[in-house]
């Protein structure tokens, strides 16, 4: 077993993986931007390092500065996290190179998943349900015009090496195609230097359901069930849960070995999950991408099944045996995640800035992973994801009137979040009776206009008003006579 | 003291007095009854650097954020974005509705005031928010900007002279 392990990553998912390292006694380095000197990963590690300047570039994603903490601190093993390096086979090659374990699949699986149209391409040889359209790249727009010719319009053009909703476009009729396929290499090759693109038939009513898989070094893969993340803003998921409340059991167990299949196809090992496209109007789902690392969202299987996914994580990778076989695993109730976001509820425009008050729900099946406290100052150069709230109830109503509930009593003030948002989404009718696609945000979600209709305008107003005469009082600059008592009662004498 | 206060879009005319034992608000939104409330200073009261407030029976912390405008207030994991328009800023409203720059053709003063300085002549074409003159109103100065580009026709005062509400000050061209 490892002694020590070096956590590259920040924020939550940075104490979420020292969590599972603690209760399995291995000692933690956590490495920091100078931007995070006093972020919470920071203080609860056994050890810290700056690995450089506020920018991502330069600390979180610095491998040869990771690597060299790595060594120097005798760490035996890294863990990415989600985001930065955790998909970067750069990274876990270079972990291998300097004889650090990288908690995480081998880098034959990252690289063979990370290449959208490579992906797409061993998915359809291991017989798992592909969205209809291009086999391989397309170059010219008469390649895509044939494709059209099988799918018809609507039809997504993406970027091979994509992600991120970059080098996507849309498509609905012949007139858009030129620009659209022209628009979608120009932006692929910009971020990605790489302009490959391919052709989707798009699906008009998805949810996104995604299946939680695991394996070992020892030949075992399973599925931990699926969940549902269908609610989303700007591509982005902000509430999901498990199970899905689309799925028959039937439909479960079918996608749970589709997905057992893909894993099996890259001989997966560790946490990894594989991400569908559930058509709400014909029932039938295909693969869209397999991401080859922990999701943020993975509390929700953890609280179904009662797998901690980190700490399995970290011991396949020191060369166990998982601690289960598939007929071992169950789905027990109904588990709810809201990612808190420092952003306006509307706007969705990120607000960094200080945390004045801040405490986190308490109670019964309430799970909250976050990594800010009052007077934290959340800097403007990460993902504004301050917090994720995971309640677990017998079904999904009691998963729902929980995780509201958890949502009333969460005190953060100081910042803008998304917690008037997420209180809506959770009382909204389409999404209580599970009737949501991943348009539900832009499309059904009728809200927006009474995010913040709890509370009493006038508490808002007196506050205000009390305080602002307390300022010019404060500062001299109003003239207070104008307005004394003296003069008030001398001229209602007067008027006697 | 008088304030107008803005919530969420909607304007309220505001008056606060202070006695020794409570905060007397009158709260009146445009085209609605006043209302006025007698606030015990028990009721609302500092706590560390909040306020706590207890406001028909329900007990709110307050955060207070200072803003461009005013506050962003925040209580539980709710907010306001709160503008204050306080005699300042009032004065300034009531000057904006003297004139318009490109609105009108010409340019009104919105109260009594004295001009200190005039930056353009006749004939200059002058862009969006660049200066037109300062105007001098209850010892504060206030710069009067273009809102549109514009080419001046006439000026109709100097510098140095006092106006009276409505006096005309520039007449213009909008482009």
């Amino acid at each position: 077993m490892f002694k020590k392990i070096l956590i590259a990553n920040r924020g939550e998912i940075a104490i979420r993986v020292l969590r599972a390292c603690k209760e399995l006694g291995i000692k933690t380095v956590a490495v920091f931007s100078e931007a995070d000197r006093n972020s919470l990963h920071v203080l609860l590690s056994d050890e810290a390092y700056c690995i450089g300047p506020a920018p991502s570039r330069e600390s979180y994603l610095n491998i040869p500065k990771i690597i060299d903490v790595a060594k120097k601190t005798g760490a035996e093993a890294v863990h990415p996290g989600y985001g930065f390096l955790s998909e970067n086979e750069d990274f876990a090659e270079a972990c291998s190179k300097a004889g650090i374990t990288f908690i995480g699949p081998s880098v034959e699986a990252i690289s063979k998943m990370g290449d959208k149209l490579s992906a797409r391409e061993i998915m359809k040889k291991a017989g798992v349900p592909i969205v209809p359209g291009s086999d391989g790249p397309v170059s010219t727009i008469d390649d895509v015009r044939a494709v059209v010719k099988k799918t018809g319009y609507p039809i997504m053009i993406k970027a091979s090496a994509g992600g991120g909703g970059k080098g996507m476009r849309f498509v609905k009729s012949e007139t858009e195609l030129e620009s659209a396929v022209r628009g979608a290499k120009s932006e692929a090759l910009n971020y990605f230097g790489d302009d490959k693109i391919y052709v989707e038939k798009y699906v008009t009513n998805p949810k996104h359901i995604e299946i939680q898989v695991f394996g070992d070094n020892h030949g075992n893969i399973v599925h931990i069930f699926e969940r549902e993340c269908s609610i989303q803003r700007r591509h982005q998921k902000i509430v999901e849960e498990s199970p899905s409340p689309a799925l028959t059991q039937k439909t479960r167990m079918a996608m749970g070995e589709i997905a057992v299949k893909a894993a099996k196809s890259v001989n997966y090992t560790g946490a990894g999950t594989v991400e569908f496209i559930f058509d709400i109007d014909t029932g039938e789902f295909y693969f869209l991408e397999m991401n080859t690392r922990l999701q943020v969202e993975h509390p929700v299987t953890e609280l179904v099944t009662g797998v901690d996914l980190v700490q399995e994580q970290i011991m396949v990778a020191a060369g166990n045996k998982m601690s289960f076989k598939q007929h071992d695993l169950v789905q027990r109730g109904w588990a709810m995640e809201v990612r808190i976001y420092a952003e306006d509820p509307i706007t969705f425009m990120p607000s960094p800035g200080k945390i004045m008050r801040c405490r986190h729900p308490q109670g019964p099946f309430t799970r909250v992973d976050s990594y800010v406290y009052p007077g934290y100052e959340v800097p403007m150069h990460y993902d504004p994801m301050i917090a994720k709230l995971s309640t677990w109830g017998a079904d999904r109503q009691a998963a729902i009137k929980r995780c509201q509930r958890a949502l009333d009593e969460f005190i953060l003030t100081g910042i803008k979040t998304n917690i008037p948002l997420h209180k809506k989404i959770l009382t909204n009718e389409k999404f209580l009776k599970g009737d949501f696609s991943t348009h539900f945000i832009d499309k059904d979600f009728d809200g927006f206009d009474k995010l913040f209709s709890t509370i009493d305008d006038r508490v808002f107003l007196i506050t205000s008003a009390i305080e602002a005469f307390n300022e010019h009082k404060k500062q001299g600059v109003w003239d207070m006579n104008l307005y004394s008592h003296w003069k008030r009662l001398g001229r209602r004498l007067s008027l006697r | 003291m008088y304030f107008e206060v803005e919530v969420k879009r909607k304007k309220y005319k505001v008056e606060v007095n202070e006695s020794k034992t409570h905060w007397h608000v009158a709260l009146q939104g445009i085209g609605e009854k006043p209302e006025s409330f007698d606030i015990s200073k028990v009721d609302y009261a500092k706590f560390d650097d909040a306020i706590s407030f207890l406001f028909h029976g329900k007990s709110y912390m307050m955060d207070l954020v200072p803003s461009k405008e005013g506050y962003t207030i925040f209580t539980g994991n709710s907010y306001r974005d709160v503008v204050i328009f306080n005699d300042e800023s009032l004065l300034h409203e009531s000057l904006k509705a003297g004139g318009h720059l490109g609105d009108s053709a010409k340019l009104n003063a919105g109260m009594p005031g004295k001009i200190s300085k005039i930056f353009v002549k006749a004939g200059d074409a002058v862009a969006i928010g660049k200066p037109i003159l300062i105007m001098e109103a209850m010892k504060m100065e206030n710069e009067m900007k273009a809102t549109a580009d514009c080419v001046i026709k006439e000026i109709h005062v100097t510098e140095g002279a006092s106006v009276d509400t409505g006096a005309l000050l520039v007449t213009f061209e909008t482009k």
